[in-house]
């Protein structure tokens, strides 16, 4: 699909108008258990201002040097940011795994082109979980393709252990692995999860100089039950919307007495208008 | 059976009939000061209430302390001729619709002070519309209501027997517009036996209520202070406290009327001394259990002196030395002395005392509200001077001004509608001893 | 054509959920990211925000081209579902910056004499130490400035977020006597800065103001709606403010993430004035470790606001 004519407000209405904008790609790589994860943010650069670039196309392709595959495009989102997911199986490597990505936005009439590349070799890392004398132990495997594209271990790296949340991700723990590519790590007790207390685990490499960023991810109900805040459930507090039944209770008896009193008082001048009425003959 | 009673009304008919050219003079110089409270009003309404001394941690002024001032002296006059019916006090009588006028017409222009603090006027139903019972604010707009239509019963009730006399006395120089009006209100009020009955059980009752709801609203209103966690406010004694400062408050301001009716109208021969000391030395008891209360207050707060109650008390001897002594030591003391003291009690010192208190009382309330707001928990850091300390804009002085001047606009208009001193009395009252005096 | 920009709206948030999962998967997207953006194919309406880049400069953006998800009056009363928010506040790497409170209050269309996060220098008692102090609202779960409101317009939301409905806000002022923190704001004439803000009013924006209603520091529903922290945590440049769930037993400043329940027990965390009963969802971890002399609080500060601290006993004792 053709980027649509921009018609930005960037290019006409600011004060930096006057300057030439220039665009801005950045490249991540994430190479999860299957797939290779992309995510090319592009942003506008006009003089101090920096802009993120909306629905504008992103071309990716990957390479191995001799071939070029065109692995999708995408469309930025609010952020500058477009995302693609990509099976690894699929990818062209060349003689030493490596494959170089390319993200690229061809540019128009108001916006020029940007790219930006990257390369790395597909991994994988394994979460496995089990309890021994009573421990609870998470194991983690990395590996890579050799030659003949036989699976073998990365050795003597470090991987970070992350749980997802809510605005980041939380870490507890780091495992170095060993010659064979593995290494364990007690799982730490005490760490909140779903209200079953499903844990979603994410072992991760990162900023390798070959393998880039690399993860993989487990679930296991290994957490501590997350107990929801129960603010619906005080329903009667100074604070709630309804009132405590005692303040009702109070206030309803003391107006009732009072505007009965003040009902029979005004009862008391009507009889006295009516009793002149009666008496009138009498005059 | 009340032509021993015409009388008095020959006496008040001028009263009633024509306004003499210093009243005129009197009532343009009150809608001036009105006129310049209106102006100071509309000032505020368009250019915000930047306008006012207030900022965000003096967030209630003097508008408060009006409030808090009116609604006490309205509280005073209820307490006052609530009582004085009840106890069937015989000197009561010409002084009595003094104190109910003073409880009306302060009960409609107290609730408009805290209406001048309200930032968004326009959307006041609320109020009512989405009223929280949980809040302090509710409770005051539901007792403050229930007393106005209180009061009017109760003052309507005392003014039915006047208002049969005034219909029946013919010699009266008064618009046929005036006159058909006491007619309809005075609701064919014959004086049978049966009418009396019903009129006294009515008045009684209603005595009684207008007291304990007076006692009520202004313990509400103190209570929108001490609910809250701030230091100086957070006191359990603030009900009653507030209560007593009101009716002392109320008892002066009845004294200061007095004078002023006494020398306006001439009525020396009704008001005599012997009703200022009887008042003066309801001030006198006031005044020492006033006293009492601030003392008790003060003291455990100074005593136990938590840091921010030890912060505010050095605050009310350096700032707000003057209002504190006034409002703490000159404001109990000098009646105490002046009507306590047999040879001091004339009619000229015990109103001059009155004034005294009047002013003491207001400046009490003042030091309650701002300093405290002037020294909350967290220290106020500010570079503008009218965020550090608060000080009252010329609107607010305005406003204040005009609400006085109401107060004694509506005053004079009622005075001319009514006679101030009722003419009839309760039946059998006048043979009861004398009390107090 | 509204109707397309809202699915629109409605397409870009979903994008901004899954880029949400995305992030927490592990793609490290830049976290020097904007909030304005350009969108080639919103329609200009013409009319201009000043909206904020997180690396603080502010930018002037079309209107229609400003999408932080405005909830309804009605919806900003629920609360996010299954959420409980928490504030950290590291008091020994805080050095008076300014960049939260700036931040939030472009964020918030505040206009300068607005506070919603104050910075105040504290010093306990004489031979304690000084320190900066940053204060939010505490979003206390017995909040009297909810209980005293007599309309209702102030209440405390299921995530235990206190926000204030100024559509509703009679200005009564109460609430701000109520609050034992002077944490309420007034405002007290129309300024300009509520203008720039073109969007509908939600309560999760608390914005734009109104003249005589309150406002105050509202933990940023509407950032946190598209999993960001709110403007103080982001912009704060020593990572002073941490946010996040309780009930996930997590907090975060943007680059370095902890377990709550640890970080306070490590730290000795505690909640300011725990005397008064409030139960504030407001930690504050000791001043203990520092990484600034105070001093340094008065470094690149206007006068103005240098002004604010000269009464203080720390700044009596330094300057004769």
């Amino acid at each position: 699909m053709a980027i649509q004519p921009l018609n930005s407000f960037a290019e006409e209405k600011t004060d930096s108008a006057a300057a030439p904008a220039e665009s801005r790609m950045a490249l991540n790589y994430l190479c999860s258990t299957d797939s290779v994860n992309l995510s090319a943010t592009l942003t506008i650069k006009r003089g101090d201002m920096t802009l993120a670039l909306e629905n504008a196309v992103v071309e990716f392709t990957a390479s191995n040097g001799t071939t070029t595959t065109i692995l999708g495009t995408a469309k930025t989102n609010q952020e500058g940011s477009a995302l693609l997911s990509f099976p690894s199986a699929l990818l062209p490597t060349d003689k030493d795994g490596m494959v170089s990505y390319m993200a690229k936005f061809t540019g128009n009439d108001k916006y020029p082109a940007a790219e930006a590349t990257s390369s790395a070799k597909p991994a994988k890392i394994r979460l496995f979980f089990s309890i021994e004398d009573s421990l609870r132990i998470l194991k983690v495997t990395a590996t890579q393709k050799n030659e003949k594209g036989e699976d073998v271990a990365i050795p003597k790296e470090t991987v970070l252990i992350y749980i997802p949340r809510l605005f980041s991700l939380l870490k507890i723990g780091e495992i170095s692995l060993d010659e064979t590519g593995t290494g364990t790590l007690e799982f730490p007790k005490e760490i909140v999860g779903d209200t079953l207390g499903n844990l979603v685990v994410i072992a991760k490499i990162e900023e390798h100089d070959k393998f880039g960023f690399v993860q993989g991810k487990n679930v296991i109900n290994w957490g501590v039950h997350k107990q929801y805040y129960k603010a619906e459930v005080p329903s009667r507090e100074l604070w709630t919307p309804i009132a405590p039944l005692w303040m009702i209770i109070t206030l309803l008896v003391m107006l009732a007495g009072v505007w009965a009193h003040y009902m029979y008082a005004v009862y008391e001048l009507v009889m006295i208008k009516r009793l002149s009425k009666k008496d009138k003959p009498l005059f | 059976m009340e032509l021993q009673q015409k009388n008095p009304l020959r006496d008040f008919a001028p009263q009633l009939e024509r306004t003499s050219i210093q009243g005129y003079v009197w009532i343009v110089f009150l809608l001036a000061v009105i006129g310049l409270g209106f102006y100071a009003f509309l000032q505020q309404v368009f250019l915000g209430h930047e306008v006012t001394g207030m900022r965000d941690n003096v967030v209630w002024g003097v508008y408060i302390v009006n409030f808090i001032f009116f609604m006490g002296v309205s509280y005073a006059g209820a307490l006052i001729s609530g009582t004085l019916h009840l106890f069937k006090t015989a000197w009561r009588k010409p002084i009595i619709r003094m104190a109910e006028f003073i409880t009306i017409i302060a009960l409609l222009i107290g609730p408009c002070f805290i209406l001048l603090c309200i930032g968004r006027l326009d959307k006041l139903h609320y109020l009512v519309l989405f009223g929280r019972i949980q809040s302090p604010i509710t409770w005051d707009v539901i007792a403050i209501t229930t007393d106005i239509f209180g009061c009017f019963i109760f003052l309507y009730l005392s003014l039915l027997r006047d208002l049969a006399t005034l219909r029946d006395y013919e010699l009266l120089q008064l618009p046929n517009w005036r006159k058909k009006l006491y007619k309809v209100l005075a609701l064919g009020y014959t004086g049978t036996p049966e009418q009396q009955q019903r009129l006294n059980r009515a008045t009684d009752i209603m005595a009684a209520m207008v007291i304990s709801i007076a006692i009520i609203v202004y313990s509400v209103l103190a209570w929108i202070f001490s609910v809250t966690l701030q230091p100086g406010w957070h006191s359990t004694i603030f009900g009653p406290y507030f209560v007593i400062a009101a009716v002392y408050s109320g008892s002066a301001v009845l004294i200061v009327c007095m004078w002023v009716f006494r020398k306006v109208y001439h009525l020396e021969e009704y008001i005599t001394k012997k009703h200022f000391v009887a008042v003066g030395l309801i001030m006198l008891v006031l005044a020492a259990f006033f006293g009492y209360f601030t003392f008790s207050d003060y003291l455990t707060k100074w005593y136990g002196s938590e840091k921010n109650d030890e912060l505010l008390i050095q605050l009310l001897f350096k700032e707000f030395y003057w209002p504190f002594i006034i409002s703490n030591y000159i404001g109990v003391l000098l009646p105490l002395l002046v009507v306590g003291i047999a040879k001091f009690r004339t009619i000229s010192n015990i109103t001059i005392t009155s004034v005294v208190v009047i002013i003491a009382l207001w400046l009490n309330r003042y030091i309650i509200v701002v300093p405290t707001l002037e020294s909350p928990y967290l220290p106020i850091q500010d570079a503008r001077p009218e965020w550090l300390n608060y000080s009252a804009t010329w609107v607010e002085w305005s406003l204040t001004a005009a609400g006085v001047a109401i107060f004694c606009l509506l005053f004079t208009i009622a005075s001319k509608f009514i006679t101030i001193v009722p003419l009839s009395g309760s039946q059998g009252e006048e043979k009861k001893e004398d009390v107090l005096v | 054509m509204e109707e397309e920009l809202n699915k629109d709206q409605k397409n870009s948030r979903r994008q901004f959920l899954k880029k949400g999962l995305i992030a927490g998967a592990g793609v490290a997207i830049g976290s020097g990211l904007l909030a304005a953006y350009v969108d080639t194919n919103a329609a200009e309406t013409g009319e201009k925000v000043k909206v904020l880049t997180t690396d603080g400069e502010i930018m002037e953006v079309d209107r229609g081209l400003l999408k932080l998800p405005r909830v309804s009056r009605e919806e900003s009363h629920k609360g996010i579902p299954g959420r409980k928010f928490v504030m950290v506040i590291d008091l020994g790497k805080c050095k008076n910056a300014r960049k939260c409170v700036e931040a939030c209050q472009k964020g918030h269309h505040l206009p300068q004499s607005q506070e919603f996060m104050k910075v105040y220098l504290l010093q306990d008692s004489e031979k304690t130490a000084p320190y900066w102090f940053p204060k939010p609202c505490f979003h206390c779960d017995n909040p009297l400035c909810v209980s005293v409101c007599p309309v209702g317009a102030t209440y405390k939301r299921s995530d235990g977020i206190v926000l204030i409905d100024n559509e509703r806000c009679i200005g009564c002022k109460f609430c701000m006597t109520g609050c034992p923190y002077s944490t309420r704001v007034f405002a007290w004439k129309h300024y300009p800065e509520f203008d720039e803000d073109k969007e509908p009013y939600s309560p999760e924006a608390s914005s734009p103001g109104k003249e005589g209603t309150v406002s105050k520091c509202d933990f940023c529903p509407d950032l946190i709606r598209v999993g960001k922290i709110p403007y103080c945590a982001s912009a704060c440049p020593m990572g002073v403010i941490y946010f996040g769930d309780v009930d996930e037993d997590t907090v975060t400043n943007g680059t370095e993430t902890y377990q709550f329940s640890k970080l306070i027990h490590d730290r000795a965390g505690y909640r300011y004035l725990e005397t008064l009963g409030t139960r504030p969802c407001v930690y504050y971890l000791p001043p203990v470790d520092r990484q600034f002399e105070v001093d340094r609080g008065f470094g690149d500060l206007e006068e103005s606001v240098k002004d604010r601290y000269k009464d203080t006993p720390y700044s009596k004792k330094n300057k004769p």
